[in-house]
């Protein structure tokens, strides 16, 4: 088995403690930095694939995530003058009235392993918080909004009209979350919906590249 | 006609019950009896175990507050540095009220009920925060086994109080288990931490004299149940559309019986109607049946999150007894 494809096997069974020995013995073999990185951003679509299929659960993928961002922290210093983020930069938060995080954090950390830079803004954003964030950042390509209880989808509605009247662009907007379905992200004017946070990061890559 | 407690029983033995159990109606919560308290909406407070829990106006309900500042144990392998069990030695006075109160429930009528939260689980991740109490169960499994372990002395602590001052008859306990659609962890890690540790906190109930335990989890929790009957859970509630509560019911029926089936994100909003209410418990009551089963509002508790869903679906029961009894 190559380097490359330990790092893979390793970073795919969240061991985070093993996963940056490996990254540095991979980068020892000579293989490019580009090429773990992408090992590794391709483990965490097996991972997000298997939580989606109800194969792992929410502890083995946060340690996926752990593996993943401590694989990076190697990578980092290699990357002078270049980005890890190959996506861009993603606004997120969990919209107003809601204060719901853990599946805001899990989609966070699968979009950061997908490649994405993550400014997130916590919970109970309010439309105006988003619109500051696009404003604020640069590169932005994904707005991507979460919410948990059916009586906070008037606010994300809110938060996703307002975002797309404010005549910013350049980005598209995903939503997602316990009440949320493709029918209701279309009728609200979002871009995009995931079901869960394994496939999240798949459409959001879906989105950016469109 | 049966009385409320004996429907119910009829209802989970497989008997013949006379009309649905009515949500809650065969219990009757002694809340007066001490415990951790939460804070009143738009209020904050530290409890007894050094947590912070905030209800922001608005909201539905407290959270645990997770910030560095707040957060009780930032590291587990330190844990009995920063877990400190509040007492559960409360002055008697403390009880008078929650005695009163159980020493006037027909027993033959309801169950003296009494309401534990949080349970084990939720416990770990409101002294920890989520991602982190479930990151060690990998990370430091041994010292997880201590916490809880810890956590269950406690809980076996309060109960005998409960036991000893109220002598109820049935145990509502709360710990969420998972989201609508998953479990927070395989089958398996549930088996390593939580069905040794609950099977203590439960067998201490049934060895003295509490008849039904009800496990409140609403949420998906279908490949949990054989667990739920090796611990000794009577009444799952909480049970959400996404387990097929149906096909849950024929497999596991006589053994454990099911409440909820009415989502309350579905029909417990501002904006709801009798009628979306009764559409939802039709369905429930049709689809599910008359045995082993208790139409109910999952988010559990005797009260609806706005004002006369509750009461509502008290209401849209009784049409369904009506109809199908």
């Amino acid at each position: 088995m190559s380097k490359i494809e330990e790092v893979k096997v390793k970073l795919e069974a969240g061991k985070a403690k093993l996963v940056p020995g490996l990254v540095q013995e991979a980068l020892d073999e000579g293989n490019e930095v580009k090429n773990i990185l992408q090992a590794m951003v391709d483990s965490m679509g097996v991972v997000g694939d298997k939580f989606s299929s109800g194969e792992i659960f929410v502890p083995e993928m946060l340690m996926a995530a752990k593996a993943m961002s401590k694989g990076v922290d190697v990578l980092k210093p290699l990357l002078v003058g270049d980005t890890i983020s190959s996506l861009g930069t993603c606004i997120m938060g969990t919209v107003e009235g809601d204060l719901h995080d853990i599946g805001k954090n899990l989609v966070a950390m699968m979009f950061e392993s997908a490649g994405f830079e993550m400014v997130d803004l916590g919970v109970d954003v309010s439309a105006a918080k988003f619109i500051e964030a696009i404003k604020e950042n640069k590169n932005v390509t994904l707005v991507a909004l979460s919410g948990l209880l059916t009586t906070t989808m008037p606010a994300m509605k809110e938060s996703v009209q307002t975002i797309k009247a404010s005549g910013l662009t350049g980005f598209k907007v995903i939503v997602g979350g316990a009440p949320v379905t493709a029918e209701f992200a279309a009728a609200i004017g979002a871009d995009g919906f995931a079901p869960d946070a394994g496939s999240a990061a798949v459409k959001a890559a879906e989105l950016v590249k469109a | 006609m049966l009385t409320k407690r004996q429907n119910f029983m009829e209802t989970i033995k497989g008997g013949n019950p006379d009309r649905f159990v009515k949500q809650f109606e065969f219990l009757d919560f002694i809340y007066e009896a001490p415990m951790e308290i939460d804070p009143e909406p738009g209020t904050e407070i530290k409890n007894g175990w050094g947590i912070t829990w905030r209800w922001p106006e608005g909201q539905l309900g407290a959270f645990p507050v997770h910030d560095d500042e707040h957060k009780v144990l930032k590291d587990i392998t330190e844990w009995k540095k920063y877990v400190k069990a509040p007492s559960v030695d409360f002055p008697e006075e403390r009880w008078a009220a929650a005695i009163e109160h159980a020493n006037s429930i027909d027993r033959n009528e309801q169950f003296v009920a009494v309401f534990v939260a949080p349970g084990l689980f939720e416990m770990t991740h409101n002294l920890m925060g989520m991602e982190d109490a479930l990151m060690s169960f990998y990370e430091e499994p041994e010292a997880m086994h201590e916490l809880i372990d810890y956590l269950v002395e406690w809980e076996i602590s309060y109960a005998k109080q409960l036991i000893e001052h109220l002598h109820p008859d049935a145990l509502y306990h709360h710990d969420d288990w998972g989201s609508q659609i998953s479990t927070f962890f395989a089958p398996q890690m549930f088996e390593e931490f939580f069905l040794p540790a609950y099977k203590k906190i439960y067998r201490f109930y049934k060895d003295n004299g509490v008849k039904i335990i009800i496990h409140h989890s609403d949420s998906y929790g279908a490949t949990l149940v054989p667990y739920m009957i090796e611990l000794g859970i009577d009444v799952w509630q909480g049970v959400m559309t996404t387990n097929n509560t149906p096909e849950l019911i024929k497999k596991y029926g006589k053994q454990i019986s099911f409440m909820g089936e009415i989502d309350s994100g579905t029909v417990d909003f501002p904006g709801w109607t009798p009628e979306l209410v009764a559409e939802h418990v039709e369905k429930a009551c049709k689809d599910c049946g008359k045995l082993y089963f208790i139409p109910n509002l999952t988010q559990g508790m005797d009260w609806g999150s706005f004002p006369g869903v509750y009461e509502s679906t008290d209401e849209a029961i009784d049409r369904m007894s009506k109809e199908m009894f």
